[in-house]
């Protein structure tokens, strides 16, 4: 048997909560199910006046299995990791890792990665950090590098080849 | 040595039945060295069931009795009792537990059929061996202590004294009274809490058979079911009792005068050093807190104690000490209660940042007509009438980084309070709730939550994730999930309802009284269905939110179910004494205290014999059976009646 | 003199310069000695969204690479402080992950062993340095600074993951706010998000919340706005004009590093601190010394 979300005709993956539940485990999270839709994580969010991200839905449709949805959305993509929200949930349930999650698969199952995150992906392929060392300006106006201010040498990996091999073995992992 | 034994097989309807083969059994029985008759029933524990036993043991002159049936915790009791009318020891008996260590474990009835012939085949083996017993008698003290005096406690007193005991009551603060004493009205009735309170108070100052101990302390616990020795400490007042008229002119007179946190007004109000915490207190008395006290305190109090001056009576004594007092009691019912959790620890919510923000019985004193505003509702911070109130439920409570439990009277207490500042205020008194669900389970609830409902007021079912506090007024943020809106609560006064927690000494406490707790704190119940008010120590019981959160209702009955229960006790001259304690086999004793350590009812003491050997002594009196000391005795001195070596190792070596 | 390996990240050795330097700057006073290691990289944790398996390799990979050299880490950024704790977390729990991401590291030839201990910029100052050594080296107390504090989410939350002070009511810096002579005093929005995180997808939404923060510190008129993490500090001073445009207002609030304002009291030229790197308006304030 199975329940229907009438609305998208979305169906409970219940494999994928099985596969996101243990993934929270994994990571020493407590599972979603324990939430009771107190709301105070959303009552709180940084993101939910702004973006309208609601953490206590994210987590309710964790609980009934309608992933699809949220995979599919941006929603998921303005949450600002401020933590507040798994901070304070009563039932020790942390919306922002279920986000994170959320976050990962979509990225998994190909769906587009929005904004810059891509470019601070390939910076860190490249040269292991997420951008160039900058030249920065002063107060004055004057554009300062790190050696004109006297700092050592960024460090960085060393055997870029072998950093760069054991990225591209994780790209296809997840938690 | 018994060696006319019958077996008894019980069908438990199919429990057993279906999964073991009974007739099977009862055949094999009759083949058992030591048996003469074998039989089975559909219920052994039944009338019949009884008779049939009971007739066979005539008819066979039986000296042993072995039944296979439930577990002994269920029936054991019972059928010691048929055997014993059949004319066999009580403790001659052995069961076979062949329901819920074999039936009910397995499936395959071949298999299980063998595993009950096992355990048959230990049990004649052990009963071969038992030997009669007999149970020692225990003379009762007939009187009760009640520790604690709010509204469990003074209950329980009450039914007590009028059972015909003689009871001594201990409330550690000046007055009996207890929380409901602050309440204002109560839920759902909207009773006049002193109302109906102040009555029963008064009779526990009137009744012949209660001795009121106030301002006084458990020291130490001593004995056990029956006879127990109880010291107390009766700290001092710095008032001489019996002068006291309670005319208060001490308290007004004092020269701390209204700079004291006062107690039972939960810090919203000031008292006195020297007080008397309300109006209706029993003892109506005053009493000087030590702590607060200039003279006490410094020696000195300006150019001389203005309290000695205003008394008439003469009562005041600053010399005046702690008096320890021992009584002795066959029964002790425990009633103290619960303390708040402190919303600080729930630092969102601001309770740090503004005085604004309030729990729900600081409101409770200013709604009082007799509170420290004499009952006008105030904000704290500057005297204003509030235009907006907003209250917070679940503040710790069903939350697993504070209290995991729900604090039943929260959600009532919110609806209470919504109908009387309603009432008090005028309908324009803006009323938002935050609630999570609102519980409203007992009688006449529901139907108080429905009318709350028609009463004009906001309810967001959601929590808010913090309170800020803006100056002049307080801002929450709340996502209501009935409308799927985020809402802005610009409000005057915060008021949180915070969870109930155990007494914040209640783990000295249950260790004094060797009684135990359950993980959350509070004092645990012997069965959480079937002995609610009852220990695992034989002799105290419990009753009222000391054993978990509960409302009045359920405290007053609880309080005379325990009282009850401690009736049973008190009402007999003399007790008989399960039999099947440890004793110490002195040949083989050395004397090394192993056993005493692993005691957990201080049962186990070391004398000298004449010999100058010292030896490990059992109290029958304490000994509750545990087997612990046997298990850790490294010498085998330490043996346990009806459970000796010799008589558990063939049974062993029969069953495996 | 106690050591540790610094453990730089990316913002701040890439931009945030004046954190390093007044880094730099006041550890030795504070006889902290600071090791530079070859090899880090970043610790992954502003790409956590793409993959988390990556977070917890590259923080294991950085931790041992000081482990390597048997040294403790001190991670300046709160956000690289979380990623690094929370692998350790993981790692020290949970023997599969261990072996999993352990399995990674290998061709560099590195191990993940848990030896060592990560700490953040308020356990060093607050806790290892301790107040009464900053006391010691104060030698121009600030006065009358009405300061605002801004620790940064992931220097307190969430908890479970061993953060440097409480979530909800952070004292440390007002401590040694306190030490040096500032009046550090508090305001409803203190544990509000800069918004940095969102910067890579939603820039204008990152700002909006830099912007009404430092709105409302500016309402509340606070002399200065101080901060430890180098996220936030791009949001709150190099990007304060624009963060002030998106929320129409006009902000002219002074921001610096708490460790910036640290070696001000204890005496250090401004130019060694990288006061001249700060864009916010610092210039209102009188630094350098008590008020004439
Ligand atoms: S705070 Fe926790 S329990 Fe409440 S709705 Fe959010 S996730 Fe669920
Ligand atoms: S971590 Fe994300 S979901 Fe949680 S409160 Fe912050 S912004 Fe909202």
């Amino acid at each position: 048997m199975t329940i229907t979300d009438l609305t998208s005709m979305g169906e409970s993956q219940t494999e994928l909560k099985k596969e996101i539940n243990e993934r929270l485990q994994r990571l020493q999270d407590e599972i979603s199910d324990y939430c009771y839709q107190c709301a105070k994580c959303t009552s709180g969010c940084e993101a939910h006046k702004l973006l309208e991200l609601e953490p206590h839905k994210i987590v309710a449709l964790l609980k009934k299995g309608l992933i699809d949805e949220m995979v599919n959305s941006d929603v998921i993509w303005t949450c600002m990791s401020c933590f507040k929200c798994r901070e304070r949930c009563p039932q020790n349930v942390a919306p922002v890792e279920v986000l994170f999650a959320l976050k990962n698969i979509a990225v998994a199952s190909g769906q587009q990665i929005p904004g810059n995150y891509t470019a601070m992906l390939q910076s860190v392929l490249s040269m292991g950090l997420l951008q160039e060392v900058k030249n920065v300006l002063t107060r004055d106006n004057k554009t300062v590098s790190r050696t004109n201010l006297g700092l050592p040498e960024v460090s960085k990996p060393t055997d870029h080849t072998k950093f760069q091999m054991m990225l591209s073995k994780i790209a296809v992992e997840k938690v | 040595m018994s060696n006319k034994i019958g077996v008894f097989v019980c069908h438990c309807g199919i429990n057993i039945a279906s999964t073991v083969d009974v007739k099977e059994l009862v055949e094999y029985a009759k083949k058992l060295k030591g048996v003469i008759v074998s039989k089975d029933y559909k219920y052994m524990c039944s009338d019949v069931g009884g008779n049939l036993i009971k007739d066979s043991i005539k008819k066979n002159k039986l000296d042993g009795v072995v039944i296979a049936c439930c577990s002994p915790r269920m029936h054991e009791h019972t059928f010691r009792g048929v055997v014993e009318a059949g004319g066999v020891n009580a403790f001659n008996l052995e069961i076979a537990n062949i329901r819920e260590q074999c039936s009910w474990a397995h499936d395959d009835k071949t298999r299980a059929t063998e595993k009950a012939k096992a355990l048959v085949r230990g049990a004649v083996s052990k009963a071969i061996l038992l030997e009669p017993l007999e149970r020692s008698k225990i003379e009762v003290t007939q009187k009760a202590l009640v520790i604690g005096g709010g509204i469990a406690g003074i209950q329980a007193a009450l039914d007590l004294a009028e059972e015909g005991h003689k009871v001594y009551l201990v409330e550690k603060t000046p007055s009996i009274g207890g929380r409901m004493a602050q309440l204002d009205k109560t839920f759902p009735t909207l009773d006049c809490s002193g109302c109906i309170l102040t009555p029963k108070m008064m009779e526990i100052n009137n009744h012949p058979n209660i001795e009121l101990l106030s301002y006084s302390e458990i020291k130490s616990v001593e004995g056990s079911i029956g006879n127990y020795t109880v010291k107390v400490n009766k700290k001092a007042k710095f008032v001489d009792m019996d002068k006291c008229t309670g005319c208060g002119d001490c308290v007004e007179a004092c020269r701390m005068k209204d700079h004291v946190n006062s107690e039972f007004d939960e810090g919203i109000g000031k008292r006195s050093s020297i007080y008397i915490p309300f109006p209706q207190a029993v003892p109506l008395k005053a009493t000087i807190d030590k702590d607060n006290c200039l003279m006490l305190k410094r020696g000195k109090c300006g150019t001389g104690a203005l309290c000695v001056e205003a008394c008439e009576a003469k009562a005041i004594n600053f010399k005046q000490k702690d008096e320890e007092v021992e009584i002795k009691v066959g029964a002790i019912l425990v009633a103290t209660g619960y303390d708040l959790l402190d919303p600080t620890s729930l630092y969102e919510y601001g309770y740090d940042h503004s005085k604004d923000v309030i729990t729900s019985l600081q409101m409770e004193r200013l709604i009082s007509t007799s509170g420290p505003t004499n009952g006008e509702i105030i904000r704290p911070s500057n005297g204003d009438k509030p235009k907006s109130i907003t209250y917070i439920l679940c503040v710790g409570s069903r939350d697993e980084k504070e209290c995991t439990w729900c604090c039943r009277i929260g959600c009532m207490s919110a609806l209470k309070h919504v109908y009387l500042l309603k009432e008090k205020l005028g309908d324009d008194i803006e009323m938002n709730v935050c609630y999570t669900d609102i519980r409203s389970f007992g009688k006449g609830y529901e139907e108080f939550y429905r009318k709350i409902r028609s009463m004009n007021t906001n309810f967001f079912r959601g929590r808010p994730s913090e309170v800020r506090n803006l100056g002049d007024h307080l801002t929450i943020d709340i996502f209501d999930t009935t409308t799927n809106k985020l809402f802005e609560i610009n409000t005057d006064l915060v008021v949180l309802v915070p969870a109930l927690i155990p007494r914040v000494d209640s783990d000295d406490f249950a260790r004094k009284l060797r009684i135990s707790q359950s993980g959350d704190g509070f004092l645990l119940e012997a069965h959480p269905k079937l002995r609610p008010m009852d220990t695992f120590t034989g002799g105290i019981f419990i009753a009222g939110c000391c054993q978990a959160p509960k409302d009045i209702q359920d405290s007053v009955a609880q309080a005379s179910g325990a009282a009850a229960r401690a009736a049973n006790i008190l009402s007999k001259k003399v007790l008989e004494a399960e039999p099947l304690i440890s004793y110490v086999d002195e040949d083989y004793c050395s004397g090394c205290s192993t056993c005493i350590s692993v005691c957990a009812y201080n049962a186990i003491e070391l004398v000298k014999r004449e010999d100058d050997k010292q030896l490990a002594k059992v109290n029958e009196a304490l000994c509750m059976g545990c087997g612990a000391c046997v298990a850790s005795c490294p010498s085998g001195a330490m043996q346990q009646k009806g459970f000796k070596d010799y008589q558990l190792k063939p049974m062993i070596e029969e069953t495996v | 003199m106690k050591k540790y390996a610094v453990y730089p990240g990316c913002v701040m050795p890439t931009e945030q310069y004046a954190y390093e330097m007044s880094i730099r700057e006041i550890m030795p006073h504070l006889d902290i000695e600071l090791v530079d290691l070859k090899g880090f990289s970043c610790c992954s944790e502003p790409i956590k969204s793409v993959n988390q398996m990556l977070t917890l390799a590259l923080s294991a990979r950085n931790i041992a690479i000081a482990e390597k050299e048997e040294l403790d880490i001190f991670a300046p950024c709160p956000m690289c402080h979380l990623a690094l704790s929370d692998c350790k977390r993981v790692l020290d729990t949970n023997l599969m992950m261990n072996k999993r991401v352990n399995s990674y590291l290998t061709d560099e030839g590195l191990k993940y062993t848990g030896t060592a201990e990560i700490v953040s910029i308020l356990d060093l100052l607050h806790d290892i340095v301790g107040i009464d050594k900053i006391k010691e080296k104060v030698k121009k107390p600030l006065k009358d600074l009405k300061t605002a504090t801004h620790y940064g989410c992931h220097l307190i939350r969430p908890s479970e993951i061993g953060r440097s002070d409480d979530a909800e009511n952070p004292q440390k810096m007002e401590n040694i706010l306190k030490t040096i002579g500032a009046k550090p005093e508090y305001y409803p929005e203190k544990l509000d998000c800069c918004g940095a995180l969102l910067t890579a997808n939603l820039p204008e939404s990152a700002l909006t919340k830099t912007g009404q923060k430092l709105q409302r510190v500016q309402e509340q008129e606070f002399d200065a706005f101080i901060d430890t993490c180098p996220w936030c500090h791009r949001q709150y001073d190099s990007k304060q004009i624009k963060a002030g445009e998106t929320v129409a207002a006009k902000l002219e609030v002074p921001v610096l590093y708490l460790t910036q304002l640290l070696g001000i009291s204890m005496g250090i030229p401004k130019e060694k601190l990288g006061l001249n790197l700060n864009l916010s308006p610092i210039e209102k304030l009188n630094l350098g010394g008590k008020k004439t």
